[in-house]
């Protein structure tokens, strides 16, 4: 148990110093992977992870650590909210932290909330959400839009 | 040994943290600022794998048409985004479902068939091909193809597209067609696009460079024969079921053998697609002596060389004794007796070690259900445009075979 208590020390890109309850910390298997090796010692930098981002990581590995016993339903909830409340610039850089972290469950959380944004839409509809550049010439364009015409047919 | 793993690991953990540390000292702040986010969006430099998880996602919810759209849409993002779909996206015969156009030219699924469903529309002599087990209530269905009959002095043609509304043999939805002949005997399935190099694994030098990409643009497209459906000429004029025989050029016998494929086109021609898809085509094995043309001279005939061709032929009825009439099982899928009804399995010898259950194995099977409508279920080796064209061809009224 006392192991449990023993603090990992995190500092964001920006310089934030977090100081995070080992369980809590554990949540990210890289950081599981660097106390096993016993590195964790000292804190441990995240390069381009910022405070902000991090302190949100931080409060969804407690809400799952401190949720351990809610039914599963309650967790889809809990996490539901959490991720609803996320712009979509800040989903960016929590997916690719979470990532990098190696959270599991964040990361699915994370990927699955873009492929849900991404459904129903139009590829144009996907390049203004995203803010993606359309990189095809525009005789590839034409053609991808011609063909595609297939997959908006409708009749009844 | 455990020692030795956490080593490992701790040298390969250090040196990250090393170089990420000086990573972090002499990189900016790459935070994102409200004025950044506006102009600058960080999706672009999405890492591939992520994007692969996220597409992935997308794909396996978004199974059911209309929903399934936006698995299209997301190829038609940019170049990274189309690579990673077309790579996440199998074809029917690995995941049994129908997402890019091209899927209606590749083989069906080797177990559970494609169900779909063909409305006629007798005033426009148009024929529509629907994604579903039947039209479903309220809802619009999936369109898949489309045919338009056309009777002329000699022959009568089904252009066959993959839109209702554009039946044109320039356009880009043109697909191919069916032709009959004078007494509607027999029929030639055309496909508007030459066979690519993959699914064709055995032609000659010369035919190669007959299907070359210089020369098939010149050709107008529709010329390329793929196949012949052929029914029986009924002599005697007596009422009894009709006979089919299918020959498919561009499939050999060997698909339907144990361990077989099928060709599968991965691009349609000259589409940019199809210079990705010809790097990944695989190998001519041998070359072989193109069979002789039975055929119109001037139309290219998909030839497999050594490979013999795909015949199918229709399950013969039993006569029902109580009913008076030739019956099949179609297990509840078709409803309403018809001449047009058939269900067609291979027409195989003994010579080619095909087993009795996949001889058994119903391959197309169509059938009516209610006016105007009727069932086509399909399944590999066959794709939906060949399925398609078969069961056209079953409309076309055949006075000789009646």
């Amino acid at each position: 148990m006392a192991s449990t208590l023993k603090k990992i020390i995190l500092k964001s890109c920006d310089g934030k110093i977090l100081e995070v309850e080992e369980a809590v910390a554990v949540q990210s298997q890289m950081i599981k992977n660097m106390i096993e090796d016993d590195c964790a010692n000292e804190e441990i930098p995240l390069p381009d992870i910022t405070g902000e981002i991090l302190s949100m990581i931080i409060e969804y590995c407690k809400m799952h650590v401190d949720g351990e016993n809610n039914s599963n339903n309650e967790l889809i909830a809990r996490d539901a909210d959490f991720i609803t409340r996320v712009d979509l610039n800040t989903l960016y850089y929590l997916i690719v932290a979470a990532n990098f972290l190696n959270v599991k469950s964040l990361l699915d959380l994370t990927c699955q909330r873009v492929a849900d944004i991404i459904k129903g839409k139009s590829p144009e509809e996907i390049r203004l959400t995203f803010n993606i550049k359309n990189d095809f010439t525009p005789e590839e364009e034409e053609e991808i839009r011609k063909k595609n015409a297939w997959a908006f047919d409708y009749k009844d | 040994m455990k020692e030795g793993i956490g080593n490992i690991s701790k040298r390969g953990v250090e040196s990250k943290i090393w170089r990420s540390r000086t990573r972090c000292h002499v990189a900016p702040d790459r935070a994102p600022t409200k004025s950044e986010s506006i102009d600058q969006s960080p999706w672009a430099n999405l890492p591939p794998e992520l994007l692969l998880d996220i597409i992935q996602r997308v794909e396996e919810s978004e199974t059911a048409w209309p929903a399934r759209a936006v698995v299209v849409a997301c190829a038609a993002v940019c170049r990274s985004w189309r690579e990673i779909t077309k790579e996440i996206v199998k074809t029917p015969e690995q995941c049994g479902r129908l997402t890019f156009p091209i899927s209606l030219k590749q083989p069906g699924p080797r177990e559970s068939p494609i169900q779909c469903y063909i409305r006629r529309d007798r005033a426009t002599s148009t024929y529509l091909l629907f994604y579903g087990l039947m039209p479903s209530e309220g809802e619009s269905d999936k369109l898949l193809l489309a045919a338009r009959k056309v009777r002329r002095a000699t022959c009568t043609d089904f252009t066959i597209s993959m839109v209702a509304d554009d039946f044109s043999r320039a356009s880009y939805a043109h697909v191919g067609k069916l032709r009959s002949n004078f007494f509607g005997t027999k029929f030639t399935i055309y496909d508007s696009q030459p066979p690519c190099d993959s699914i064709i694994p055995s032609t000659t030098l010369s035919s190669r460079r007959f299907y070359s990409k210089q020369v098939s643009q010149k050709l107008s497209s529709s010329n390329y024969s793929i196949g012949t459906c052929s029914y029986e000429l009924n002599v005697l004029r007596t009422r009894g079921p009709r006979r089919m025989h299918c020959v498919l050029h561009s499939i050999p016998v060997s698909a339907i053998q144990e361990g077989g494929t099928a060709p599968t086109p991965l691009a349609f021609s000259r589409s940019f697609d199809e210079q990705l898809s010809s790097l990944t085509s695989l190998k001519g094995k041998e070359p072989a002596t193109n069979t002789s043309s039975p055929f119109l001279p001037a139309t290219p005939i998909v030839s497999l060389g050594s490979g013999e061709p795909l015949a199918l032929k229709n399950k013969a009825p039993r006569w029902h004794e109580q009913l008076q009439c030739w019956c099949l099982n179609f297990k509840g899928r078709v409803t309403v007796a018809s001449v047009k009804n058939f269900q067609l399995v291979a027409a195989v010898g003994p010579s080619h070690n095909i087993s009795p259950e996949e001889q058994e194995k119903v391959i197309l099977q169509f059938g009516k259900i209610g006016k105007d409508i009727f069932t086509m279920d399909y399944r590999y080796p066959l794709s939906a445009f060949q399925a398609f064209s078969i069961c056209l061809s079953s409309f076309d009224t055949k006075p000789a075979c009646e």
